[in-house]
């Protein structure tokens, strides 16, 4: 153990740390703009028959191993945080999609009839039936993408694209163990965050009908 | 109000009907209940009514208004609708819960509240208890209460419902029933009603009509099913006990008859001698605030031979349970007359004597009603 060589790289945290979150955040946030909708449009009786080839094209995607699909998009798109960004958005879309589909399914089929029998629009019961019921179920579902997403996000460094990778591969090239450490450490630190915080949202947006017991 | 006109369903990829060639008229302010086994249809015409399934063939009017001319969350809006299954929003208050059609209305909050608290107390909930309660909090007749009360929020003139009462235990269901009831004979409003309990249908019913594989076998009053079953399949459908069944249709105060004699304590001597000038069928023994104490018939006179008063009294006497309410049903009088082996009862209304019972009485307006 060399001290200084340790102090280096924790010197380095914030910086790559910061690119990792960012590189997180954007990946799943685009990642929900697509797999929410495809999720919602799948469960819709028109589109009901394409539910099973979507799905096995975003299984497909997930199949892949991460390392395969950073790799991938480096001829596509480049170098750099873009690119590993649209990687991360690939590995991260089936989690979403699946646990919406799963989750409005499992949405009372009662409970959509009495809001659509009382004169509430295809709109309204999505919105404010389907949605908020399903909520835990979709929330579980960018849970798992986010964890996903913060190991696989290591590999970006590979193709530039930053974050703790940077500082594991600088380690993994040098074998430095004390960088190797710091940059899985906190790399492992940062899922867990995601972990705990989200499953704190998933709790808090279950309705209160299903947490409160007589 | 609504008529249907020759309407005929046939679902997707199949090739029975599940309704067929049925026409029906239910008037304005008139409860009609579809009954019939399972699979017969009934809940297929409730859903196409307010077209939660489109019909294949023929017409539907509400208001002689083609419902296919209305836009469906328009027309579901005006027509209450209740489930079985109740479908209450979980992740909705109570109070939210009611208030979804006025919404959709787009009423004013101060409105929305008092209706509201109207609505449960209406359907016998307390407003400051339940108001902010979640679904999941109720009890279950607590929540097809509330599925009613939604039901009803914006004052619709029509009402389906879905085997409303049907997840709830006898008793519980019973209660319902005879609160609907009441409210009902004040809001007068126009109803269709699914079951396929056929006692449900006779008590709640203005009319019935009786589904069997998609088809209309028989639609009219209780008293029309009952009496006149049109083939062998109503005939099972209503069951061996048919005209026990018609009894509940009627209240003991309507055949009562005033053939008694008012017996007093000091009259018990000559007792025959009055009920022969009255040209009474019982004597009604009374104490001396002028209540029913006990009841003789002739027979019992005959049979008592020796016309000692004490002896009278006794008899009289061992019959004091022997009145019932005006209000109670046939069934109900006939069963009490089986239970205490008496061919008669007084009859009631409160405390005051309004006229007898007999057993003939019974027998005679089953064979009145059966000849209507």
């Amino acid at each position: 153990m060399n001290w200084e060589r340790f102090l280096d790289a924790l010197s380095r945290v914030p910086h790559e740390l910061s690119i990792h979150v960012i590189m997180v955040l954007i990946s799943l946030a685009v990642a929900i703009a697509i797999s929410l909708p495809i999720g919602v449009i799948l469960t819709r009786p028109r589109f009901r028959k394409m539910g099973a080839l979507v799905m096995n094209i975003l299984n497909l995607f997930q199949a892949f191993p991460g390392m395969a699909i950073i790799a991938l998009t480096m001829p596509v798109l480049g170098m750099g945080l873009k690119p590993a960004i649209g990687a991360l958005v690939v590995q991260a879309l089936l989690p979403i999609a699946r646990n919406t589909i799963a989750g409005l399914y499992g949405v009372d089929p009662n409970t959509k009839e009495a809001a659509q029998g009382m004169g509430m629009s295809e709109r309204k019961v999505l919105f404010e039936v389907e949605l908020p019921l399903a909520m835990p179920v979709i929330l579980a579902g960018i849970r798992t993408s986010a964890v996903y997403v913060v190991s696989v996000g290591t590999l970006a460094a590979y193709i530039g694209g930053g974050g703790l990778g940077d500082i594991i591969v600088a380690g993994l090239n040098m074998l430095w163990a004390e960088f190797i450490i710091v940059g899985a450490g906190f790399g492992a630190l940062l899922a867990i965050f995601f972990e705990r915080g989200l499953s704190y949202l998933e709790y808090k947006f279950t309705p209160p009908g299903f947490t409160i017991t007589k | 109000m609504i008529e249907l006109h020759d309407v005929t369903k046939i679902y997707a990829g199949q090739t029975v009907p599940a309704v067929k060639n049925l026409t029906l008229k239910i008037k304005e302010g008139e409860t009609c209940v579809f009954v019939g086994p399972s699979g017969c249809g009934k809940s297929t015409i409730l859903r196409m009514i307010n077209r939660m399934i489109e019909q294949t063939s023929g017409t539907i009017l509400i208001n002689n208004k083609d419902i296919r001319e209305a836009d469906p969350d328009r027309l579901r809006m005006g027509i209450g609708y209740v489930i079985q299954q109740i479908g209450l929003l979980p992740h909705r208050t109570i109070a939210e819960n009611i208030s979804i059609v006025p919404r959709l209305y787009g009423w004013d909050k101060e409105r929305i509240r008092k209706r509201v608290d109207e609505l449960l107390e209406l359907m016998g909930l307390d407003p400051d208890e339940t108001r902010d309660k979640f679904p999941a909090q109720l009890s279950g007749g607590q929540m097809q209460r509330v599925g009613v009360a939604r039901a009803m929020a914006a004052d619709p003139p029509i009402m389906l419902m879905d085997e409303p009462f049907g997840a709830v235990d006898p008793i519980v269901r019973g209660h319902l029933q005879d609160e609907f009831l009441k409210i009902q004979r004040e809001m007068k409003k126009t109803i269709c009603f699914v079951t396929h309990d056929i006692n449900e249908a006779i008590k709640m019913g203005d009319t019935i009509a009786i589904f069997e594989k998609g088809q209309l076998v028989q639609h009219g009053t209780p008293q029309e099913i009952l009496s006149k079953p049109k083939n062998e399949f109503v005939r099972t459908f209503i069951g061996t006990d048919r005209v026990v069944k018609m009894l509940t249709l009627f209240q003991v105060r309507s055949i009562t008859k005033d053939n008694y004699s008012i017996i007093r304590e000091n009259e018990l001597a000559n007792i025959r001698q009055k009920m022969d000038d009255e040209g009474a069928a019982v004597g009604i023994l009374m104490n001396e605030s002028a209540k029913p104490c006990g009841l003789i018939t002739r027979d019992d006179l005959e049979k008592a031979g020796e016309l000692n008063p004490e002896k009278i009294k006794e008899i009289a006497c061992g019959k004091k349970d022997a009145f019932i309410d005006g209000d109670l049903l046939l069934n109900d009088a006939l069963s009490l007359m089986l239970e205490w082996n008496c061919d008669y009862l007084g009859v009631l209304d409160g405390a005051q004597l309004i006229g007898i019972v007999s057993f003939d009485d019974i027998r005679e307006c089953v064979r009145r009603k059966e000849g209507e």
